[in-house]
């Protein structure tokens, strides 16, 4: 017979788990509303999202680094709660943009909102803990929400991109899966500490099916974050999906799949046992110019944003190969900066959507779209310039200053040449970002309506674009805080 | 005042944001007040600065990232002086004589931007700060190019700023390895760049940071083989364009050899001085004889203008006061007398829409007050006694052939192709008959135009008389460099090279 197992509540410490509760209560919530009462409209939804978010934040604010709780799963260190903070940050920056001045499909479904935030509730279990089990489930928990949430957007493409995002997530957590599988046969545990511990104390024995592990691994993760060779999905699902939505895509899964990479990968490259730091090497200097190469080419503004977010991804997953605390440290304030620079720049595109092709039968933002906006809309083609230059990172912009702190990280731990080469691609991205600042200031219009560039505005959307475009300009002072902040954070954890 | 120097540098970014409520009727009006208060800002900076005090002026510092020793950091000693003087001038000068009628508002607020940058870059001792700037400065550029230039103007502007960003890029690598080195050393980071001077590095760092920072220096000057962005730069930017990059721009690359490089690593640059000389003699005999092959007048002095630059880089290589000063003082006088040569394009360009000298031909007839100015500005350019040139090339060419007489003597070529190229310029659109019927009743220089020019012939022979104010506080400015140098060098070549001497003063 089987002894009865006591459990006190004081062991479990459920304050750990009280943020991802609380965003899955409040989408509970929002599927009962509207249960009780139908057709209510979006701006109650969104507005409850909100504050469901806000509440989740302050919860994770009033956590205390360096805890376990719930069977000793939940591992709340400072990179844990830092990415919490970004992931809610995030989507309470981005889920207003639901507020357009046209009605889309989706916005009319309070299951839109419900899902929204398990999806974060998802992304916050993968952060918050160190058991391969429950990063798997949630990961799987938030790319099931994501996948429903593009297809909501109900055009063809978006259906097309649905299916191809959630193939592609399934080969990935198929990775996963394995790889997990060979760390437990190797070692025997799910926990990282754990698996860490034993591979040392074996002087990593078994090397051969180590590294079969790792590669699943990093096939996985690299799915995720869209390393080359495994970004094939990525600009054809940011096409599909509405703009907002692609924003998002390209700020918090990421940083979501960062914090889970650091967590694996950080030990075994201090380790200089396995390979892995080369391969990683190899995989961030392909991913940064391929990235870069591909997006030369673009026709769609969509498109070309896909390709460059690739290519961040990149520069940032240097950050993890380089593994100081410095380099860390970066790699949070690259992100931060990353995603206000690219919250308005998707913002920009969501304003200019129209529910008709107007300007070419597939892409929504083909560039001559912007044909010449200086003249038809000034205040608008210099908000998006100041956009695209602080991506190309032109000082004084915001992104200039993550660009400042992650090269230097290299050049500290001498990865001069990594440094460089981060230079040369910075250079060669100035390219395709500069190619709609031509389009938009140098070109003669094609449209000569007014209201062509605003007609999905509302006032919502027009303060966020606001509140990027003062981040980003006004960068550097809020610098020294976070970085602050940050580097605090990461050394409590131990990163 | 405590802090003129951010009044000089924000100045003109406050005007050009307010300039967006001006209308655009009274924009160019708005546009050459703001002009003149920064001009009149930077002579009294000029008044109020200490000519025999050497070392930095005015300084304002105010940390703006401590963690990471980045600060806001300005300052002016003699050699930066005069250039921000140039800047202010120059964008004032190029605003009376401003031409363009289309968007003009749009172009005016360009150039105020333009003006905060220029003097930012001129005023930075912080490595950050120049580094903002310095890049900041291509945008407003890439506007003014890319908007009002010729037919293959978005290549061009796209060209322009791809090459400088790219080669700005490895310039901030090397800053950073710079930062780092600093920060083992002492325990502190700091991006200052009058820190980073005090720092002795070892030979084989000193020299991979030279390469690091003269290529992004050189892109921008340019040297040879980096020149070609500057042909498409100028032959298809608008006259404005042309001005401000041949009389400002191109300056940041020189001015950053001396600020940055002479002083950070001594002994490299001794190292480096025949390969640099060499590129640069290239520079200065091989796009003189391009010149001579134009048949544009803008691509002519386009490329005249390169041949100069390359006189200028060889002057401050010669790593003595006499060349360093010569070579500070060559860089004004090129300011203003290839910015009058461009804006003399500009007039002729205005009222033919051509620039190809075959259409032309006994302009001097039907243009009197044109040809006289063009003229005395082509002598200037070529080099003539008692003009600004004059001063400036041969106390550059002087203070190199203490260094090698050889490659001097093959420097001088420069004067004697420029004679021709320039003097071939002027005989086949200014003498002879009038060939082309549209030549004969051409308008004369209006204005604003004779105002604008006869001013910079002013400057050009004032100071080529009496270069004396403007010359004493470079001199002490570089004489102080020149010795620090020499302290600092840690090899015996540099030692050698490096001699602080006292030299005699023009016209004392």
């Amino acid at each position: 017979m089987l002894e009865p197992i006591s459990v006190s509540l004081e062991s479990l410490n459920l304050g750990t788990l009280a943020p991802m509760l609380v965003a899955i209560c409040g989408g509970l919530g929002i599927l009962i509303i509207d249960l009780i009462k139908r057709d209510l409209d979006k701006t109650m939804y969104v507005m409850l999202s909100v504050l469901v978010l806000f509440v989740d934040l302050g919860t994770v604010l009033g956590l205390q680094a360096g805890e376990r709780g719930f069977f000793d799963v939940m591992f709340i260190d400072g990179i844990a709660i830092l990415s919490q903070i970004i992931i809610l940050a995030a989507s309470m920056l981005f889920i207003p943009l639901a507020l357009t001045s046209k009605r889309f499909h989706e916005f009319s479904y309070p299951e839109f909102f419900g899902l929204f935030l398990f999806m974060v509730a998802g992304f916050q279990f993968m952060v918050a803990t160190d058991n391969l089990i429950l990063i798997f489930v949630g990961l799987e928990t938030a790319s099931l929400a994501l996948y429903t949430l593009i297809a909501m957007h109900n055009r063809e493409k978006s259906f097309e991109a649905a299916i191809k995002y959630f193939i592609m997530g399934a080969l990935a957590a198929g990775f996963y899966v394995m790889g997990a599988l060979i760390l437990y046969a190797l070692t025997g545990s799910v926990e990282i500490y754990k698996i860490e511990e034993v591979l040392i104390a074996g002087d990593y024995a078994n090397l051969t099916i180590l590294l079969v592990g790792i590669a699943f691994m990093i096939g996985a993760l690299g799915f995720k974050l869209s390393m080359v060779p495994f970004h094939t999905w990525t600009p054809d699902v940011y096409e599909g999906a509405s703009a907002a939505l692609a924003g998002y895509m390209s700020v918090v899964p990421k940083i979501a799949g960062f914090v889970v990479a650091m967590r694996i990968f950080e030990f075994l490259i201090q380790s200089d046992v396995v390979w892995l730091r080369d391969i990683l090497y190899v995989a961030v200097v392909l991913t940064m110019t391929l990235a870069n190469i591909m997006a030369l080419v673009q026709h769609d503004v969509k498109r070309m944003l896909a390709f460059s977010s690739i290519s961040h991804a990149g520069f940032v997953m240097a950050a993890i190969m380089i593994g100081t605390t410095q380099a860390n440290s970066a790699l949070f304030l690259y992100w931060i900066l990353f995603l206000f620079t690219n919250l308005g720049a998707f913002a920009m595109l969501w304003v200019s959507r129209h529910k008709e092709s107007r300007w070419h039968e597939r892409y929504d933002h083909p560039y001559e779209k912007f044909s010449g906006m200086i003249q038809i809309m000034p205040v608008g083609a210099v908000v998006m310039a100041l956009f695209m230059l602080s991506l190309a990172g032109v000082p004084p912009f915001s992104l200039f200053w993550g660009k400042l702190y992650l090269m230097s990280a290299a050049v500290n731990s001498d990865y001069i040449v990594l440094a460089l080469i981060m230079a040369i691609n910075s250079a060669i991205s100035a390219y395709y970002y500069l190619k709609l600042i031509v389009y938009m200031f140098l070109k003669s219009p094609e449209e000569n309506e007014g209201t062509v560039y605003m007609r999905n505005a509302s006032k919502p959307l027009q303060t966020i674009i606001g509140f990027s475009v003062f981040l980003t300009v006004f960068a550097v002072i809020a610098v020294e805080p976070m970085m602050d902040i940050i580097t605090a954070y990461v050394q409590a954890s131990g990163f | 005042m405590d802090h003129i120097l951010s009044v000089l540098v924000f100045f003109p970014a406050v005007a050009a944001l307010l300039g967006f409520v001006v209308s655009k009727e009274s924009i160019r009006v708005y546009g050459i007040s703001v002009a003149l208060i920064e001009f009149l800002l930077s002579l009294w900076l000029w008044f109020s600065f200490d000519g025999s005090y050497a070392g930095m002026q005015f300084v304002e510092l105010l940390p703006l990232i401590p963690s990471f020793g980045i600060s806001y950091y300005l300052g002016v000693d003699g050699i930066s002086l005069f250039i921000v003087v140039l800047s202010t001038f120059i964008t004032l000068i190029g605003l009376i004589a401003l031409s363009i009628k289309e968007n003009i508002k749009n172009m005016i607020i360009s150039l105020l931007f333009l003006e905060m940058t220029m003097v930012g870059v001129f005023v930075s001792l912080d490595a950050i700060l120049f580094y903002v700037f310095w890049e900041l400065s291509l945008v407003p550029m890439l506007y003014i190019i890319g908007a009002w230039g010729g037919n293959l103007r978005v290549y061009a502007a796209v060209k322009f700023f791809l090459y400088t960003f790219a080669g700005s890029l490895i310039m901030l690598v090397g800053m950073l390895v710079m930062a780092y080195l600093y920060y083992q050393a002492t325990g502190v980071w700091s991006f200052s760049i009058t820190e980073w001077h005090r720092l002795v590095l070892p030979m084989n760092y000193q020299i991979w940071l030279f390469v690091a920072f003269f290529i992004g220096l050189a892109i921008k000057v340019p040297m040879f083989p980096f020149h070609t962005w500057l042909p498409y730069a100028h032959g298809q930017a608008p006259t404005i364009g042309s001005i401000i990059l041949a009389a400002v721009l191109l300056k940041m690359g020189t001015y950053g050899f001396v600020r940055l490089t002479l002083p950070m690593f001594p002994d490299a640059s001794v190292y480096m001085i025949t390969p640099v000389a060499v590129l640069s003699l290239i520079m200065i005999i091989y796009t003189a004889m391009v010149a001579y092959a134009q048949e544009d007048m803008k691509q002519v002095v386009a490329y005249s203008s390169i041949s100069h630059m390359g006189v200028i880089v060889l002057g401050t290589f010669a790593m003595n006061p006499e060349g360093i000063a010569g070579s500070v003082f060559f860089m004004l006088s090129h300011g203003i007398v290839s910015g009058a040569l461009f804006m003399l394009v500009g007039v002729i360009y205005d009222r033919r829409h051509t620039k190809i000298m075959s259409e032309f031909g006994g302009l001097a007839k039907v243009m009197p007050r044109y040809a006289t100015i063009m003229g005395i500005m082509v002598m200037a350019s070529v080099g003539l006694p008692l003009t600004m040139s004059f001063v400036g090339e041969f106390l550059s060419l002087a203070g190199f052939y203490k260094v090698s007489p050889v490659m001097t003597i093959l420097a001088g070529t420069s004067i004697i192709l420029g004679a021709v190229y320039m003097l071939s310029l002027y005989r086949k659109s200014f003498f002879g008959d009038v060939v082309h019927e549209k030549n004969r009743d051409l308008k004369d220089l209006d204005g604003k135009e004779s105002m604008a020019l006869w001013s910079l012939v002013l400057v050009t022979v004032w100071l080529g008389v009496y270069p004396k104010p403007v010359l004493g506080p470079i001199n002490t400015s570089v004489e102080s460099l020149v010795s620090f140098m020499h302290k600092k060098s840690i090899t015996e070549e540099a030692k050698e090279v490096i001699k602080p001497t006292v030299i005699e003063r023009e016209a004392e």
